[in-house]
């Protein structure tokens, strides 16, 4: 898991809901510079609805695309390897790799990765913090540089973070106090204030503040072991029980030497084989 | 030949008919749905990228855990007395895991690159270990059969060298067995964000496993005695008996495990206060398991045709419910939105299904795969006669 | 959203339409490109960023076109230019898909069927030029120039077009103006004697928004300061029937009644007089008529208008006192599209004179120069013929106080139909959708039908191309040169990023083709638009190649150290009383005038932007459809239930003039005695592959009133009833 502030070139965002007036011009910047079908997207708005009983309503909304997590469950779970963290912290995916197993899509505890439903043979679509454009040497991702209201913003992951404690400190009335991927999943990148309770935006609520990734490590990383442990084990169970019968069958062929043509010579045989059964 | 094959496929029963037709059908609507895509195809989306396919794969595999529990007590616990039922055993894993391959093929997005697992590893996904395990096992289970398939060809000299390998063999496939039986489980470690408190564990691969045990056993037995009726052969009553013996134990561990896991979680509550899911998750245990064990902990039952086979299928169907609703009835909606699969996946599913029973029966029919049980019970009719004679253990394995 | 709103089937119908759009490519241009090198805006590969300027909506923010290997990859806000400050709106972003739609019109049509059945064949520009010319003049001969009729909608060739339609001697200009602004405008200069100060949010404290939508209707600059100043503290009132994302930013919203906004000012006026909360220096010294003001406001008590408006007096009176404590750093919005009601220009006139009341004029109220070509240069020509006629549209024989320039649309069409005072029997619009945009479209469409001859300028057969005879296919503007455009203290450029598709050309090249078929070559004295271009860059010793390269080019600035408080009006001042108004018989003071009121079972209709839409133009843009919502018709649940009416029934809305078929959307956010629908859905055209089938035209439903003082259309005074379908 990388730490906040180890490496000073990881990209954040800070997001906030309070700025953004769903006017969605990031989610076109989005599809335009990455080239994203018109039947998919990389990037949605997560919004309150209209809340309230005319004439007091509210009403709130929040871009949404990949939180580029600290340890992303969809890294620990895609089976080709497909979607890495690079070095700067970006969750990448590699179309040419990918299956299309969708084991990505039920892994991210934010239901991030979309898919091309409608294609013969189709991609995740997934943020990729415009990784190519950035290493074009664009300042800001497509979606944060077009945002009229600066809803979106961009820049050193630590100074998102403590930019969003800041407009929070600042505002105690008008943010609820909760940075949103401070620490969902483990922690992210992405970072969201809000004026009302991310579940009300329809932000799903993690709780446990580790990515599942991990334990999902703990037991994939103990696999190695144990099928060596089970291989092993198999074996010295078939090698102690052949020598052990190995052994009985010598015995019995000396005492079929001996009693040659005795009659119910069966049975004891049968018996050892039910105490086998009992082991 | 021509002729010869004619007259032969007119001499099959109206069953493999049907079986045929509805086998072409699905495997019709299989490429169209190759063709078109998955979005035209399914009922799959965002909320739900997994459907009736994978809840299919996962007990299809758990089924063929028959094989290798089979060819552990065999093999590797010589308990030879249940050799007459390692090769239809073997012969039912086998189609099975061909179903299931088929089945993700169908799953697969991008199945022009299905070879891709193999050669991009990623050591974290249960995943990945799963489809290596499966194609290594499924590759163990043909070459465990192969015997069966050579026996009457030209080829069939080099079986004795086959079977030099087969204790090795054998012990890769346990090895194998265990582990993608078990990373099935852990699948849905990764996903428990998802996945409804009552199923998600830590202990998912854990529990994965016992049931795969339990359920490839059940399948072992049900299949003996159905076949006993379909085929009129079978394996002899003990070894039935036997291998019953062996459930509850299974079944024990998995009820104490479950419970004690929900109890330290201190998450018991959610047994009743769940919904449809406490009606899930309770019909899972008390049929799938409380029920069997119970009826098989019972000698009279463990000898009777009707109750072993009854018990056995409890415990299938708890099995099939178990991975259904981890996969799928236990997957926490998203924005309200459910899924159900469309006709198409049913219809593909289905073509396998039949494709799979197809091959089973003529592979059955054409093959000795039960041959050697008739032998067998001759055999020890005759050994019986033959009194005097103390049987080698291995003479039955047929070495 | 895609995933949740759009249903799977409509999901899928958008993908039959749009598989691959983005991927349709072309030639690599040879001259763009070629020129672009040499002024190191691409590299060798043909790679890099083109300055240019946005024409998605009348704002025209500045953009960095990226472009590789010929094909317009992306645009990015460009943050040199003050209408974009580095930001892109939905529209802005969405502008590449415009030009490469696949529905674009990229080569001359003549129509072969009936009107508006949608046969064109294709036929080459010397064929369709020599057609509209033959036609016009045929027109001309016959019936005199005045029979032809021209319109177009504000754009950066507009000199252009109307340099033809005075050169041709027609009087007869329609603009989308009097559908928009005119309240606004007219009464600004009855005020100011300007058509729209200069507004600045910088550390303003209070704004008063009275209609003006300005989260969704959007002009990049001014929502981005507007939010960046609410995020620091300002405090909104939101005035809107609707609670739209602008109301959900605001510190109060007040869901008041249609077309009792002049109540509200008003009642605004009355408490900051009566109270006298008012810059007394300021209105001594710059005004004209306080006395005769606060007479006449005398009665507008908060406690009158309540009943009237629907908000509460207490707010009304709280309003009026915040907003009088803010000032200076208070502003009053004059909004934009004000043409909601009859009474919209006494609206817009209480709201000029809330503003010089609190004298926050040189704070948040700056004198701003009228659009023009400032200090550049224009193609020498001669002088136009007179018109002899009078103009068809009433001003100002009809509309004495409607200046020419702004015009009354509507009315127009309206004479074409009675054919009085005269008939005409041509008409040549450029870059606008009267079908959609003018109220009432079956009178629109019967007005056409009365043409022997309709020419459109356009990228995209849209409602009005339907019906065209000829279709003259522009240039987009990611593929033309434009004139040149003055923003403040700067000239931008809008240039081609892009070598045109198909055989579309610019606005430019077409109307100097045309003129010189029409005689008329005299007028359009440039050899092509680069030479236009540095024909109007030569006062400034600038040359093309500099201002290609930086996108625009610094005029000197002219230091205006102190605030001329001086007005263009008769009185040098501020006219609060309004002589202009008084000599012509009108209210020379903001005064109530009772809009009417939906008869019982009916609601007001209401009309107004979204973000991702502009007008009746980008509907067909694949990437604008992809995320904007199902356009349908709200109503809020009280009426609704009221009604028997659920979310998403098919619902039949039924005007004097109109009806359609919408579904319907049941919502909070809107009083219970007003519907509204998105404007620019229900197409007629079947050219439009991506848009048509989508929504039903609020313009089929909108009924024709006109501002006799301004000359504005009411978009908000029609009545509808609404039932099941
Ligand atoms: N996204 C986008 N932005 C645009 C444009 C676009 O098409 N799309 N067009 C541009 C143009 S040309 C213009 S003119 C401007 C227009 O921008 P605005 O001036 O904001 O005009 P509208 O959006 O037409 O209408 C604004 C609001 O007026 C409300 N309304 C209707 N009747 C009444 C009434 O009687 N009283 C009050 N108080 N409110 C009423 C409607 O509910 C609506 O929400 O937007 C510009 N910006
Ligand atoms: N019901 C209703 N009516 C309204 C309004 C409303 O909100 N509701 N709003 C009113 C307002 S504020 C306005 S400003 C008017 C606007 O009314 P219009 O100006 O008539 O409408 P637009 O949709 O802006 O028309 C622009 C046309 O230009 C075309 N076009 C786009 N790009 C180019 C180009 O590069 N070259 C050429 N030649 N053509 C191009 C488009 O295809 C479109 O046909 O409508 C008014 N009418
Ligand atoms: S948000 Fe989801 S897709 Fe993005 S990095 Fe985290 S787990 Fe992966
Ligand atoms: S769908 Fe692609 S990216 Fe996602 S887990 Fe599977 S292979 Fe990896
Ligand atoms: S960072 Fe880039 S890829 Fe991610 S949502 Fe924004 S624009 Fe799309
Ligand atoms: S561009 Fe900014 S304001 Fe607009 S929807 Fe996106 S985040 Fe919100
Ligand atoms: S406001 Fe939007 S559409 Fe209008 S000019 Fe600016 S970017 Fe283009
Ligand atoms: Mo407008």
């Amino acid at each position: 898991m990388s730490e906040i502030g180890v490496n000073p070139n990881q990209k954040g965002f800070l997001i906030d809901a309070g700025r953004c007036i769903d006017c969605r011009a990031c989610l076109v910047a989005c599809s335009v510079q990455n080239e994203v079908s018109n039947t998919t997207t990389r990037i949605w708005i997560k919004e309150t609805g209209v809340v309230g009983e005319f004439p007091n309503l509210e009403r709130y909304s929040a871009p949404y695309h990949c939180m580029h997590c600290d340890d992303p469950s969809c890294v620990s779970a895609c089976t080709v390897g497909a979607l890495q963290k690079d070095e700067n912290g970006i969750v990448t995916y590699d179309a040419d790799r990918c299956i299309g197993c969708r084991y990505c899509m039920y892994a991210c505890p934010f239901q991030v990765p979309n898919y091309e439903w409608d294609q013969m043979l189709p991609l995740i679509v997934k943020c990729d913090m415009c990784v190519d454009r950035l290493a074009e040497g664009e300042s800001e991702p497509a979606c944060a540089a077009t945002c009229p209201t600066d809803a979106i913003m961009f820049g050193p992951k630590v100074d998102m973070l403590a930019m969003a404690h800041q407009r929070i400190e600042d505002n105690p009335d008008k943010y609820v106090d909760h940075v949103y991927g401070e620490e969902e999943n483990g922690g992210t990148a992405t970072f969201y204030v809000s004026p009302v309770p991310f579940e009300e935006l329809g932000f799903p609520t993690t709780e446990s503040t580790l990515s599942p990734a991990y334990s999902n490590r703990l037991i994939t990383h103990g696999t190695p072991a144990v099928a060596g442990a089970v291989a092993i084990g198999l074996s010295g169970v078939y090698l102690t029980i052949k020598h052990h019968e190995e052994a009985m069958a010598e015995l019995r062929n000396d005492a079929l030497a001996v009693e040659t043509d005795q009659p119910e010579a069966e049975e004891p045989a049968a018996e050892t084989q039910e105490s086998d059964n009992d082991q | 030949m021509i002729n010869k094959i004619i007259k032969e496929v007119k001499s099959f029963s109206i069953g493999y008919y049907i079986l045929a037709a509805i086998a072409i059908f699905g495997l019709s609507v299989a490429a169209y749905r190759l063709y078109a895509g998955l979005g035209v195809t399914t009922n799959l989306s965002k909320a739900f990228p997994w459907g009736v396919w994978i809840s299919f794969d996962l007990s299809t595999v758990a089924f063929s855990g028959g094989a290798f529990t089979l060819a552990a007590l065999v093999y590797v616990f010589h308990l030879h007395e249940l050799h007459p039922a390692v090769r239809p055993t073997v012969l039912a894993g086998l189609i099975g895991y061909s179903s299931v391959l088929v089945i993700l093929f169908m799953d697969l997005g991008r199945w022009d690159r299905a070879y891709h697992f193999l050669i991009y590893p990623n050591i974290n996904s249960a995943l990945f270990e799963v489809s290596w395990c499966i194609a290594l096992y499924s590759t163990i289970l043909l070459y465990e059969l192969s015997p069966v398939l050579l026996e009457n060809t030209r080829w069939k000299g080099v079986i004795p060298i086959i079977k030099k390998w087969t204790i090795p063999l054998v012990i890769a496939g346990v090895t194998l067995s265990t582990l993608h039986q078990s990373s099935l489980g852990t699948l849905f470690v990764v996903m428990s964000p998802r996945v409804n408190p009552l199923w998600y564990s830590m202990l998912l691969p854990i529990f994965f496993l016992i049931t795969s045990l339990a359920a490839g056993l059940a399948m072992v037995i049900s299949g003996a005695i159905i076949s006993y009726w379909v085929f009129g052969r079978t394996l002899p009553e003990n070894i039935i008996a036997e291998l019953a013996w062996f459930i509850p134990w299974t079944l024990g561990v998995y009820l104490v495990l479950k419970l004690g896991e929900l109890l330290i979680t201190d998450e018991l509550h959610l047994l009743f206060n769940s919904g449809i899911y406490s009606v899930l998750f309770l019909a899972e245990l008390v049929v799938g398991a409380v029920i069997p064990m119970i009826l098989l902990s019972f000698k009279r039952v463990r000898h009777s045709r009707v109750g072993v086979l009854t018990a056995s299928l409890l415990v299938l169907a708890g099995v099939v419910l178990n991975r259904f609703d981890v996969s799928w009835f236990a997957i926490k909606p998203v924005n309200g939105q459910i899924y159900t699969p469309s006709w198409m996946e049913v219809a593909i599913l289905v073509g396998v299904l039949a494709t799979a029973v197809l091959a089973y029966s003529l592979v059955a029919h054409y093959f000795p795969v039960f041959e050697e049980t008739a032998e067998v019970i001759e055999e020890k009719k005759a050994r019986k006669r033959r009194m005097g004679r103390i049987l080698h253990p291995r003479a039955a394995a047929g070495d | 959203m895609l995933d949740t709103k759009i249903s799977r089937r409509e999901f899928l119908k958008v993908a039959g339409v749009s598989a691959g759009a983005l991927a349709i490519g072309h030639m690599l241009p040879v001259e763009v490109a070629q020129a672009a090198k040499e002024a190191g805006l691409l590299d060798a590969s043909g790679t890099g960023y083109i300055p240019t300027t946005c024409e998605m909506c009348v704002w025209r923010c500045g953009v960095r076109a990226k472009v590789k290997d010929g094909r317009v990859v992306k645009l990015e806000g460009n943050p040199l230019h003050p209408h974009s400050l580095g930001h892109l709106c939905a529209r802005g972003q969405a502008g590449l898909m415009n030009t490469y739609d696949p529905d674009r019109v990229l080569t001359p049509l003549i129509r072969v069927g009936k009107r508006g059945e949608g046969l064109f064949r294709q036929a080459s520009w010397d064929e369709a030029l020599d057609l509209v010319a033959a036609k016009m003049l045929e027109i001309k001969d016959k019936y005199g120039p005045e029979a032809m009729v021209f319109s177009s909608t504000h754009n950066l060739s507009q000199v252009q077009f109307e340099n033809l339609l005075n050169a041709f001697g027609s009087p007869n200009y329609g603009t989308q103006r009097s559908l928009c602004f005119n309240a606004m405008i007219v009464a600004n200069q009855m005020t100011y004697g300007m058509e729209e100060p200069a507004r600045s949010y910088a550390d303003l404290e209070y704004l008063i928004l009275t209609g003006r939508n300005l989260m969704e209707a959007i002009s990049t600059s001014e929502t981005s300061i507007l939010s960046h100043a609410i995020d620091r503290g300002l405090k909104v009132v939101y005035v809107d029937p609707r609670f739209t994302k602008t109301a959900a930013k605001s510190t109060d919203w007040c869901a008041i009644r249609p077309g009792t906004d002049l109540a509200f000012h008003l009642a605004l006026l009355n408490v900051i007089v009566s109270e006298e909360r008012y810059d007394r220096a300021f209105v001594e010294k710059y005004t004209v008529g306080f006395e005769q003001l606060a007479e006449e406001i005398r009665p507008y008590t908060p406690e009158w208008a309540a009943p009237i408006t629907d908000i509460n007096a207490d707010v009304i009176r709280r309003i009026a006192r915040e907003f009088s404590d803010a000032a200076p750093h208070a502003l009053a919005h004059n909004g934009w599209r004000t043409s909601n009601f009859e009474n919209s220009f006494q609206t817009e006139r209480a709201i000029a004179s809330l503003n010089a009341l609190v004298g926050n004029w040189g704070v948040h109220l700056l004198p701003a120069a009228g659009e023009g070509a400032g200090p550049l240069g224009v193609p020498p020509q001669p002088p136009y013929p007179r018109a002899s006629a009078m103009r068809l549209d009433g001003v100002p024989w009809k509309y004495p106080l409607v200046p020419f320039k702004l015009g009354v649309f509507q009315e127009l069409r309206d004479a074409i139909i009675t054919g009085k005072p005269y008939e005409a029997h041509g008409w040549f619009i450029a870059r606008q959708n009267p079908v959609q945009s003018l109220p009432d479209r079956g009178r629109t469409l019967e007005a056409m039908s009365k043409m022997d001859f309709i020419a459109v300028v356009d990228i995209f057969l849209n409602d009005t191309t339907w019906f065209a005879d000829v279709v003259l296919p522009e240039a987009s503007y990611l593929e033309r040169y434009d004139p040149l455009l003055v923003v403040g203290d700067k000239v931008f450029i809008r240039q081609p990023v892009i070598q045109p598709q198909g055989d579309a050309k610019s606005a430019l090249w077409i109307y100097k083709e045309l003129g010189k078929r029409l005689g008329l070559e005299d007028y359009f004295q440039y050899v092509d638009e680069e030479d236009y271009i540095r024909q109007q860059l030569a006062p400034l010793g600038v040359t093309l190649q500099e201002i290609r390269e930086e996108g625009y080019v610094q005029l000197p600035v002219e230091k205006r150290s102190e605030i001329e408080y001086e007005w263009n009006t008769p009185s040098g001042k501020v006219e609060l009383f309004s002589s202009t108004l008084d000599n012509a018989g009108f209210a020379a003071l903001p005064t109530w005038e009772e809009p009417p009121r939906p008869p019982a079972g009916k609601f007001y209709l209401l009309t107004g932007k979204v973000g991702r839409h502009t007008q009746f133009a980008t509907q067909n843009n694949q990437l604008l459809h992809k995320y904007q919502d199902e356009p349908r018709l709200w109503m809020n649940p009280v009426s609704a239930k009221a009604m028997g009416l659920a979310d998403n029934d098919l619902v039949k809305v039924t005007s004097d003039v109109g009806e359609v078929n919408i579904k319907l959307l049941v919502t909070q956010a809107i009083r219970p005695d007003c519907v509204y629908l998105t404007p620019g859905y229900g197409h007629l055209s079947k050219g439009l592959t991506t848009a048509y089938g989508v929504g039903a035209s609020d313009s089929v439903l909108h009924v024709t009133f006109t501002d006799q003082i301004s000359g504005g259309q009411a978009l908000s005074q029609t009545f509808v009833a609404v039932q099941a379908a």
